[in-house]
């Protein structure tokens, strides 16, 4: 008897103290997700109270046409942004682990960038990169060129694509770099006995076994490039001709600019479905389930 | 006995290259350090390391930038003022729900921790809109509050907090519970000190979240003089661009901060990078 009641007991202070989080999250997540489903099947300006509109926004989102640029736009990113990212971190792994002498040196100049406020870091690449800035002045000077990096259509979502890199090779690199640590070495050295040379090793043993860290970079830079938003807002305002315009600019613009919040939300639904449309699928192709027998 | 092994001309080259990739991944913090101790007119026209250095941009945005309306120290006092007041409660509120996760058993606690996980699955872009609509409703656009409240709790550092707590052995909690210990004092004087390094984590996590956050804040806050550091100096950037200057120390002061704090802090970013990836 004395057991059951001081079980009850002990339950109703767990949960109290839980219960803070269940009423936290009631108002900031539960109701925002109400909103956002009311918002998806509704017409409304902020004002006034939401009008019943079908599907009405549904379409709207996908017959506009920006909302289709935008898409576009974040896939030519990742074209860039994936290869580009892969290769360097994992170069970057492989040589740092070759480094005997300041590794925490270079780890960390590397690293630093990956905390940097996405303001001050878009501001600084605004102006070295600007017509006028300091790599151009430099390229001329030696090289009699310039190059347009955020003044060209073609180029723009490329040089985000580099600065992004300049961002986050630091932080992949180190997730590659202690999965490479936790390959054993056992490994290679048998697969030395046997032969097989510096390259074979690298594709037959140390990329299979990186799979998981492999994986979970792409999700990383999947989910980042949906929500692409500073650079693009600060650097160059989706221009120019749209060819940065991401779809959070978009969702931004119509929601607090031109009082949309319905095509707003419902844009970013289908953002995020196609965002996580887009994971599953990689996840399908990349993932394998390695076991060393 | 220890060898002392000679660095092959392999590695040597290796050594060479990182350096020097290392120094060209640090130019832009240093250009944008140099640059702001520069005058203006001088950033763009001399040499790296060259020109009449002096803190005249610091002064410029101390005092000159408050007469165009942007107070720079106003905003540096509100981004420290909403980081450390979001960075405290994330902390205890963190410890507080994973303690009653970890340590306690009641009805429905499996599906609290699948709802608790849910939560993470959401892309935080999805809520700013409904999260802008909730905060208008409650009157708090243009407030302090209207920043911080959506910053409070973290669903994914409440499950740190219970993952972490799980291995906290009961014993002590029952030791202390005889010594007639509340439970909050368990909270605060146990699990929290016997979980340092979870602590520290999210608490290093949630300060420098908040302080680089651009989007949500923004899109709260029109007012100039409550606008935490981010807001206001992508503001003057954008209207007076041409202020080179002052733009790049501000563009300091906004990162500087941070950066710091990850050279001291490092190793606890390292684990906390491990352990928020797993």
């Amino acid at each position: 008897m004395f057991k059951k009641n001081f079980n009850a007991r002990e339950a109703r202070k767990g949960f109290s103290m839980v219960s803070i989080f269940l009423i936290y999250s009631l108002i900031f997540f539960v109701y925002p997700l109400v909103w956002m489903i009311i918002l998806m099947f509704s017409k409304w300006n902020f004002i006034s109270t939401p009008k019943f509109a079908g599907f009405y926004n549904i379409q709207t989102v996908l017959s506009s046409e920006i909302f289709w640029i935008t898409i576009l736009n974040t896939l030519r990113f990742m074209v860039f942004y994936i290869p580009i990212v892969l290769i360097a971190s994992f170069l970057f792994a492989l040589m740092l682990r070759r480094i005997k002498y300041g590794k925490t040196f270079i780890a960390l100049s590397f690293l630093v960038a990956q905390v940097c406020s996405g303001v001050a870091y878009s501001i600084i690449f605004s102006k070295l990169l600007s017509p006028i800035g300091p790599i151009n002045i430099f390229l001329n000077t030696h090289f009699h060129f310039t190059v347009p990096w955020f003044t060209s259509p073609n180029m723009a979502m490329f040089t985000i694509a580099l600065i992004v890199t300049w961002k986050f090779v630091g932080y992949y690199g180190i997730i590659f770099y202690s999965g490479m640590n936790s390959i054993s070495n056992s490994l290679y050295e048998a697969a030395d006995l046997d032969g097989a040379s510096k390259k074979r090793q690298f594709f037959g043993i140390t990329l299979p076994l990186l799979n998981a860290q492999v994986v979970l970079v792409l999700v990383l830079s999947i989910t980042l490039a949906f929500g692409l938003f500073t650079e693009t807002f600060i650097i160059t305002g989706g221009g120019p001709l749209s060819s940065t315009m991401t779809p959070m600019l978009v969702m931004y613009n119509a929601a607090f600019q031109q009082l949309q919040p319905t095509y707003a939300a419902t844009m970013a639904v289908f953002v995020a479905l196609i965002s996580a449309g887009i994971v599953k699928v990689t996840k399908k192709i990349i993932e394998r389930d390695v076991t060393i027998v | 006995m220890r060898t002392k092994r000679r660095l092959s001309p392999i590695s040597i080259i290796i050594h060479i290259i990182m350096y020097a990739l290392a120094l060209f991944w640090l130019y832009p913090y240093i250009w944008m350090v140099l640059a702001s101790l520069k005058p203006t007119d001088k950033i763009m026209t001399t040499p790296f390391f060259q020109g009449p250095f002096s803190f005249t941009n610091y002064s410029f945005l101390l005092h000159t930038s408050k007469t165009m309306n942007f107070s720079f120290l106003m905003a540096l006092a509100n981004s420290i003022f909403i980081a450390v007041v979001a960075t405290v409660v994330v902390v205890i509120s963190s410890a507080i729900v994973g303690y009653g996760l970890a340590k306690f058993e009641f009805k429905g606690k499996k599906f609290i921790l699948g709802y608790i996980v849910f939560q993470m699955v959401f892309p935080s872009f999805m809520f700013i809109i409904p999260q802008f609509i909730l905060m208008r409703n409650l009157h708090l656009i243009n407030t302090y509050s209207g920043i911080i409240l959506v910053y409070l709790m973290s669903a994914m550092w409440c499950y740190m907090c219970y993952q972490n707590f799980k291995s906290t052995p009961s014993e002590y909690i029952e030791a202390a519970r005889i010594d007639g210990a509340t439970e909050l004092w368990i909270v605060f004087r146990l699990m929290m000190p016997l979980n340092r390094t979870i602590m520290s984590i999210i608490a290093i996590f949630t300060f420098a979240g908040v302080w680089n956050d651009f989007l949500w804040p923004m899109v709260v806050m029109q007012n100039y003089g409550k606008m935490p550091l981010a807001v206001l100096l992508s503001n003057f950037n954008m209207q007076y661009g041409v202020y080179l200057g002052p733009v790049m120390a501000g563009s300091v002061i906004l990162a500087l901060p941070i950066v710091i704090g990850f050279i001291i802090l490092r190793k606890y970013f390292l684990e906390g990078w491990a352990v928020s990836l797993k």
